[in-house]
């Protein structure tokens, strides 16, 4: 195996460790909500610039902030179902997308009024430091998000099938009407379910700040990849994000070492169309339809 | 049955069309004019996405790729093989519409969430493809992001005002038209139910695509004109996702599978642009995002739509 | 033979065999009754039949043409139509509109004579009252009755009628019998599931019996009624004291 091809090979394996980071939360929304979550950008914004202000003020650490973000983000998304999502229950879905197009527009713009358009970033020690294995390069902040996944992943899957609220979230997206019958509160699951997809989304933006770009115009792009990822993946499919994170990842990074960095974009949408025509339920076949 | 509210509304309709078209003959200031040139602009832009969306209820977030094809059939035709204006308009929405035939036949079978992310798809596909063609294999043909120049057309606002203002007629009068046809029936009862409507004999598959294609024609016509009037076009502009943002809320605000619903949301949110989106850019957005948010909460079937429902008229 | 027939209709949803080698033939103007026990695979016939499920095997005949895995709409414009047993009218329209909908997609009809034909059959279901309201505020008697028009008006011959009187009073479902009879007078044929006995033994000319997807018997009403398996299969009860409305 040539040393180039391999070096894409992890790349590609590091950035989809990445996406599967941000779209997990995307996923479990959509799965239990149906709800195509179009300000998920803005939540890893949010966590990341939690990151930040605390690395800016109080010199802490991304890795140490990540809990305030999720915290902060939990309860952010909790309130945001609660109040503004829960309305439109029962309602066409469009409405769900067209309210949080409404929550990106919003968050997004009142950040810039905030704290304006600037790109920032955080220099840690360990910001461009990479293990060198084998003539390959390996950056560590993209190794621990890749980690963070990994163990977003099975903690997602842990807490949806041993716990009473996951088990109550699993009944509730199975069939909302039925699980209201049997007690659950559904309106306080959809805030739970909410609250917990922004939090790891809220992590996953906060171990990324030391390796991105940090403003607060870059949720758009996010919420997009998402959208692919979760889609090649399977819909609704909690490991889905992580299969899809992957594949996606390894596809952009050899198109652009072999092609270039815009074509890689480019077959992005193209796989991502190809994929709802032919397989709607993802690579693995286990998400849902409709 | 009771059709006199609708007559009466079309009539209004047909005596206002009259009334704008003398308008350029009667407004002197540049600045008006080329402001109720942008209104007529979008009123049928966002019945374009209206007619397919608003009525089958399929949403459609890639709309904008049919404006971009058009954009792009224009320019190319005129600046590769110098076809006149005219031509090139009429040939840009054939084409904008023989792609989404083509595009509706796999596309129309999925359902939700799953056709907005298929056309959004589609159209940043299309951006992407547009943009990085001619580097990948070394051709110059849509000139990347360098963009096209088309020719300057020598023509003044009220050229470009007659050329938007006889479109927006027509999709405004195909509105009226679904309204009240067996083709428009058959749409609402695909948005209503499918699959009743397909036991009961309505060919969803030809009426879906056959509203798609008509939207897609219409608005590779607006982009056609637009390129030729803005002269200067790359794929970042004519297929940015905005346009298609800016469609669904118009509608939306107005209200979704009405007659009057693009026309009051594309104007509204048109003229709100024009007096705050200068003034207080910054709060633009912050703006938009809230009207879309109130509008959502408060007044989920558009202005039109619960004018409808109030006062229970039947259509409008 | 015109008509409608199938032939060894069988329906698999993965491992679970919905409808087995069923085959039964309805002459024009005949009334053939469906019962069995819930489950038994009449709603999944159905859906095989009228288009919307494409059989995993057999054949079905429309006036001796093969309509097997033809789109629900094609056979509908020739001539078959059903009623679900989940209603669902078209909520945002009149019930005049949704009666319209039959009429010019199914029936191929122009706007002027599909209103004339619509306006027909809504006086023939008793729904003339009902006309202009929104067809998703109408009662649950209202709309079984919704659901016929709609399929009356699409011109089709043979109609299908899933448990269109569920839900029904005693003097609603008399109503409903007497509209039935007066479809079948004017020359269509109508296959009928229904629960209710008193409605299926009074109104059929012949009866089908299925259960786990199988045909158990076939025949007149009262020999249906005193079959061994059809007894077995309503686990030892008399047919004739079951359900009764």
């Amino acid at each position: 195996m040539d040393t180039v091809f391999a070096q894409a090979l992890i790349n590609g394996l590091l950035l989809g460790g990445v996406y599967a980071a941000y779209s997990a939360g995307f996923s479990l929304i959509f799965g239990v909500m149906g709800v195509v979550n179009l300000a998920h950008g803005e939540l890893i914004m949010l966590g990341a610039f939690t990151s930040y202000w605390l690395f800016d003020f109080f010199n802490l650490d991304p890795y140490l902030s990540a809990p305030f973000a999720m915290f902060f983000l939990f309860v952010f998304g909790y309130l945001v179902q609660k109040y503004i999502i829960n309305q439109v229950i029962g309602q066409p879905h469009i409405m769900s997308y067209i309210l949080t197009f409404g929550l990106h527009l919003m968050v997004a713009n009142i950040a810039i009024k905030m704290w304006t358009q600037d790109f920032r970033s955080i220099t840690t020690t360990y910001s461009g430091a990479n293990a060198a294995i084998w003539g390959l390069n390996i950056p560590y902040a993209r190794l621990v998000t890749f980690i963070v996944a990994l163990f977003v992943t099975w903690a997602l899957w842990f807490f949806l099938m041993r716990t009473e609220t996951g088990r109550a979230i699993r009944a509730t997206a199975q069939d909302k009407e039925v699980a209201r019958l049997m007690g659950v509160d559904i309106r306080n699951i959809y805030a739970i379910t909410f609250g917990l997809g922004a939090a790891i989304t809220g992590l996953s933006g906060s171990v990324m700040s030391p390796f991105v770009i940090i403003s607060p115009e870059m949720g758009l792009e996010y919420t997009i990849i998402a959208f692919c990822v979760v889609v090649l993946g399977g819909m609704g499919y909690m490991p889905g994000a992580l299969v899809g994170g992957l594949v996606l990842g390894v596809a952009q990074s050899l198109a652009a070492t072999y092609l270039n960095a815009g074509v890689s974009v480019a077959i992005t949408f193209v796989i991502l169309f190809i994929m709802l025509i032919i397989r709607p339920t993802g690579i693995l076949g286990k998400g849902s339809v409709a | 049955m009771n059709y006199r509210t609708d007559r009466i509304i079309l009539i209004i309709f047909l005596l206002i069309s009259t009334a704008v078209a003398f308008l350029p003959y009667f407004v002197q200031s540049e600045y008006l004019l080329r402001l109720i040139t942008v209104v007529i602009f979008w009123i049928g832009i966002a019945g374009c996405w209206n007619m397919m969306s608003g009525y089958t209820g399929y949403i459609d977030f890639g709309p904008v790729v049919y404006f971009g094809i058009g954009s792009y059939v224009a320019a190319i035709a005129m600046t590769k093989y110098m076809v006149p204006f005219f031509p090139s308009l009429f040939l840009s929405g054939l084409i904008s519409a023989v792609i989404a035939f083509f595009i509706g036949i796999p596309t129309l079978r999925l359902k939700g969430a799953y056709f907005a992310i298929a056309t959004f798809a589609f159209a940043e596909a299309m951006k992407q493809i547009s943009l990085e063609f001619d580097r990948t294999f070394k051709v110059s043909f849509f000139q990347g992001s360098d963009g096209i120049t088309l020719p300057i057309s020598g023509h003044d606002n009220s050229f470009f005002f007659y050329c938007i203002l006889p479109v927006t007629f027509v999709v405004m009068l195909t509105h009226y038209f679904i309204e009240h046809s067996k083709f428009g029936y058959g749409l609402k009862a695909i948005n209503e139910a499918e699959t009743a409507a397909e036991i009961s004999g309505v060919n969803t598959t030809a009426n879906k695509l056959r509203a798609y294609a008509t939207s897609a024609f219409f608005l590779g016509l607006y982009g056609a004109i637009e390129a030729y009037w803005i002269t200067y076009i790359t794929p970042s502009d004519v297929f940015n996702v905005q346009k298609t943002v800016q469609m669904v809320i118009m509608t939306l605000l107005g209200g979704m599978g009405t007659f009057l619903g693009p026309i009051v949301g594309a104007t509204f949110l048109t003229l709100i642009s024009e007096s705050l989106g200068t003034r207080f850019v910054e709060y633009y957005l912050i703006m938009i995002g809230g009207i879309i948010i109130v509008t959502i909460l408060i007044l989920p079937s558009g202005i039109i739509g619960t004018l409808k429902i109030r006062k229970r008229l039947r259509f409008i | 033979m015109t008509g409608l027939e199938c032939k060894e209709i069988s329906m698999k949803f993965g491992a679970l065999a919905a409808v087995q080698m069923v085959s039964f033939s309805l002459n024009p103007g005949e009334i053939l009754g469906m019962i069995g026990p819930n489950g038994a695979g009449k709603t999944t016939l159905f859906n095989c039949i009228i288009g919307i499920h494409k059989p995993t095997f057999g054949k079905i005949y429309l006036n001796e043409i093969n309509i097997t895995g033809m789109k629900p709409h094609k056979i509908c414009r020739m001539g078959l139509a059903k009623t679900s047993q989940i209603m669902e009218p078209f909520q945002a329209m009149t019930v005049f509109e949704n009666v319209l909908v039959g009429a010019l997609h199914g029936g191929g009809m122009k706007m002027g004579p599909a209103k004339k034909k619509t306006e027909k059959v809504i006086e023939l279901v008793g729904l003339a009252e009902y006309a202009y309201k929104l067809s998703g505020s109408i009662s649950v008697p209202a709309r079984r009755r919704l659901e016929l028009a709609r399929a009356l008006a699409t011109g089709a011959n043979i109609l299908l009628l899933d448990e269109n009187m569920a839900g029904l009073n005693p003097h609603e479902i008399d109503e409903a019998l007497e509209i039935l009879r007066k479809i079948r007078n004017s020359g269509k044929s109508l296959i009928v599931v229904e629960h209710i006995m008193r409605v299926v033994m009074g109104i059929s000319d012949r009866i089908i019996v299925l259960n786990y997807g199988a045909k158990i018997a076939e025949g007149f009403p009262e020999e249906v009624v005193n079959d061994e398996a059809v007894i077995k299969a309503y686990l030892g009860e008399k047919l004739s004291s079951l359900k009764v409305a």
